[in-house]
């Protein structure tokens, strides 16, 4: 477990792979890699991160190995094994191609063991209502950098409503313009200022409703 | 007399050697030809076909042989003419000006200290402070009116508050295409026709890419529309290094250069020789918040880099000055801005814009436009430089004064004094009677001096008919959106 923690948080891709493939050539259990060995490893990595230890580009690498150790781990594990860390779909609204803040968010997802869906920029409503319907997330995320696309969150919401979907995810937003009255008014359960603080603010309403 | 004499009528100041230059160039054309751009926008697409471009799905590779050819085009020089009627702006090689920032979502409240929505009233007040405080050359919207009926239409809105409230040179922002054709009409109702318009252009359409390399297709449709009508324009690429840009400075200024380069022989292709404006927002994404960063000494070095560039094409340049990543109109607000305007000033930018910004490129305030109005006079003074001539030597006034003389009471003394830089707002009284006068921080006589101009000056207003005949094109364009 030492190991997967230590190659996680130096951020090594390909170390962290060869180590966990190992682990399971050996017969470890998958459920305790996870939750034993990458999970903390995480954890100490998010704490560093809000503590000031550790820098978005160091983050993002780690998260990156841990996207990738998933990408091993996930098929080995159980539904109930995946915890809290569930899957998410996110995007950017139609008529916005600004994509960086919405990739980074959803990095950081992948970093804390979710599972992400990124259907990209530009999407019309109906896109995200499919992209629901089809991959049946824990969480919806959105972003939009235009005042004159915010709008669009809404309307998906609207959309998720009508479609009977609504209930079944909870739906994250941000983007530059936006705020948390915003995300109120339009029905969203989570206002992200930044990428940075979208995890735990999702942890923390996850929590909440547990 | 003399030969052989340099004088610097200004102080000199640049941060790249022409080889260095060279170097970025010709990396940014390698980009054209290896990686290109995408372009997501069937109109300026079927114009890369039509050329020697390659095109591949959205994407486009462009030969440098096009680059260069469509580099000559563009002009060197730009007048640009208020509905004041005076031509004032002259966009030249180190000619510079300054100017607000447009379509910050959030004000900071000047009377409740709070951040709230920005509304058509701020971006009015702020209009108004610009026609009002001199060191402003130009205007753009500073706030983004989110009360207007309908957010498809907040541009017409928004621009007929700045035209009710300042005379001065505008740089606007559009929705799309459909709304720079009605700022467009407005535009051209203001100067008396399409021709006057394109001889008197009042404003400057301000469009960006998206980094690394991207060109949606509101911005293009902006973009060609501008081109066709040949409206000034610039194409202002917002790299953020380290995230949507290489982390090193000479990366991102390669990656920003190209993407400027792709929109110059894409308006080159839809009609040779638009008005079109460099630009470039060049700075960096703060690895600890996440942000934006409008305060980083970064930008500043960018900025200046990319001014030089700019000169050394022949491009005029549209640069980032007086601006801050504080949250309020604090010590840090002040010296990001002071540090920003002043090498951006120095780089000699052609129009220097964002002046103002608080809270890295998301809210609005009113006092801070006046802070600047005083910093701007400052870096101002400086670009004054030295004169030596004997007059300014003053030999014989020396001579004359002699050992243990005094200078106040002297012609020369009167005469000259009068150059110096007179603050208006900076308190350089004793200490004894700041008290006397109140103990007043910058902050309070900010305040007091904002709220003054509001309540005091008055914009030259619009002809009545003339505003009738602007209102009617913002309420179609409502009616057409309804």
């Amino acid at each position: 477990m030492g190991k997967i923690s230590d190659a996680l948080t130096k951020g090594n891709v390909d170390e962290l792979k060869e180590v966990v493939q190992q682990a399971l050539d050996n017969d470890a259990v998958p459920a305790d890699l996870l939750n034993k060995g990458l999970l903390p490893g995480m954890e100490a990595v998010g704490q560093k991160w809000k503590n000031g230890e550790m820098f978005m580009p160091e983050v993002l690498r780690c998260a990156k190995a841990m996207s990738g150790a998933m990408d091993i781990l996930r098929p080995r594990l159980a539904k109930e094994d995946l915890g809290s860390a569930g899957k998410m779909v996110i995007g950017t609204v139609s008529g916005d191609l600004h994509d960086i803040g919405k990739d980074l968010a959803a990095m950081m997802f992948e970093g804390a063991g979710y599972e992400v869906v990124n259907i990209g920029i530009d999407q019309p409503n109906e896109k995200f209502v499919e992209a629901a319907k089809e991959h049946k997330p824990t969480l919806l995320g959105m972003s939009a950098l235009l005042t004159t696309t915010m709008p669009r969150m809404g309307e998906v919401i609207n959309s998720l409503k009508e479609a009977g979907i609504r209930d079944q995810m909870a739906v994250i937003i941000g983007g530059a313009p936006v705020t948390q009255e915003f995300a109120e008014e339009i029905g969203a359960d989570i206002y992200a200022p930044n990428a940075g603080s979208a995890v735990d603010l999702a942890r923390e309403y996850f929590e909440s409703k547990a | 007399m003399k030969i052989n004499q340099t004088i610097n009528k200004s102080p000199q100041f640049r941060v790249l050697s022409e080889d260095q230059i060279e170097q970025i160039y010709f990396s940014a054309l390698e980009v054209m030809e290896r990686t290109g751009g995408v372009v997501y926008h069937e109109g300026a697409l079927e114009l890369f076909k039509n050329s020697d471009a390659l095109v591949e799905g959205n994407r486009v590779r462009i030969p440098i042989t096009m680059v260069e050819e469509a580099l000559k085009s563009y002009p060197r020089k730009i007048t640009l003419k208020g509905r004041n009627g005076k031509r004032s702006l002259f966009l030249e090689k180190d000619m510079v000006s300054f100017g607000t920032g447009s379509d910050l979502p959030f004000t900071l409240d000047m009377n409740t200290g709070e951040r709230r929505n920005t509304t058509y009233k701020d971006v009015s007040d702020a209009s108004k402070l610009v026609d009002a405080l001199s060191n402003f050359d130009f205007h753009m919207s500073h706030g983004i009116v989110t009360d207007a009926p309908n957010p498809q239409t907040y541009d017409r809105h928004q621009f007929m508050a700045m035209l009710e409230n300042c005379t001065k040179p505008m740089v606007v922002t559009s929705v799309d295409g459909e709304g720079l054709e009605d700022l467009w009409k407005m535009g051209c109702l203001i100067q008396g026709g399409e021709h006057e318009f394109r001889l008197n252009p009042m404003f400057v359409v301000y469009i960006e890419p998206i980094s690394p390399l991207k060109n949606d297709s509101t911005a293009v449709e902006k973009l060609l529309f501008a081109a066709e009508k040949r409206i000034p324009a610039m194409y202002t690429p917002c790299p953020s290094s380290g995230a949507t840009a290489p982390a090193t400075i000479a990366g991102m200024l390669v990656q920003s250069l190209a993407e400027t380069l792709l929109a110059i022989v894409m308006c080159h292709l839809k009609n040779p020789g638009m008005p079109l404006i460099m630009g470039g927002v060049t700075t960096l994404l703060d690895m600890r918040k996440s942000t934006y960063s409008y305060g980083a000494p970064e930008l500043s070095l960018a900025s200046a880099a990319n001014t030089d560039i700019s000169k050394w094409l022949n491009l005029i340049m549209f640069s980032t000055g007086g601006c801050t990543d504080a949250k309020i109109l604090d010590e840090q607000a002040a010296s990001e801005q002071m540090m920003n305007l002043f090498y951006s000033y120095l780089s000699g930018a052609n129009l220097i814009h964002d002046v103002g910004y608080i809270d890295h490129g998301t809210t609005a305030s009113l006092e801070s436009l006046v802070l600047n109005q005083e910093m701007i006079g400052m870096v101002k003074q400086f670009g004054k430089g030295i004169n030596t001539d004997d007059e300014h030597l003053a030999l014989d006034l020396i001579e004359k004064q002699g050992p243990g003389g005094e200078y106040v009471t002297t012609d020369h003394t009167f005469k000259y004094w009068k150059e110096w830089f007179m603050p208006q707002l900076q308190d350089r009284s004793d200490y004894e009677t700041w008290v006397k006068n109140g103990s007043k921080t910058m902050g309070q006589r900010l305040k007091e001096r904002t709220q003054h101009l509001l309540d005091t000056y008055q914009p030259e207003p619009l002809d009545e008919k003339l505003r009738k005949e602007l209102k009617k094109i913002c309420e179609d364009a409502d009616k057409r959106h309804m």
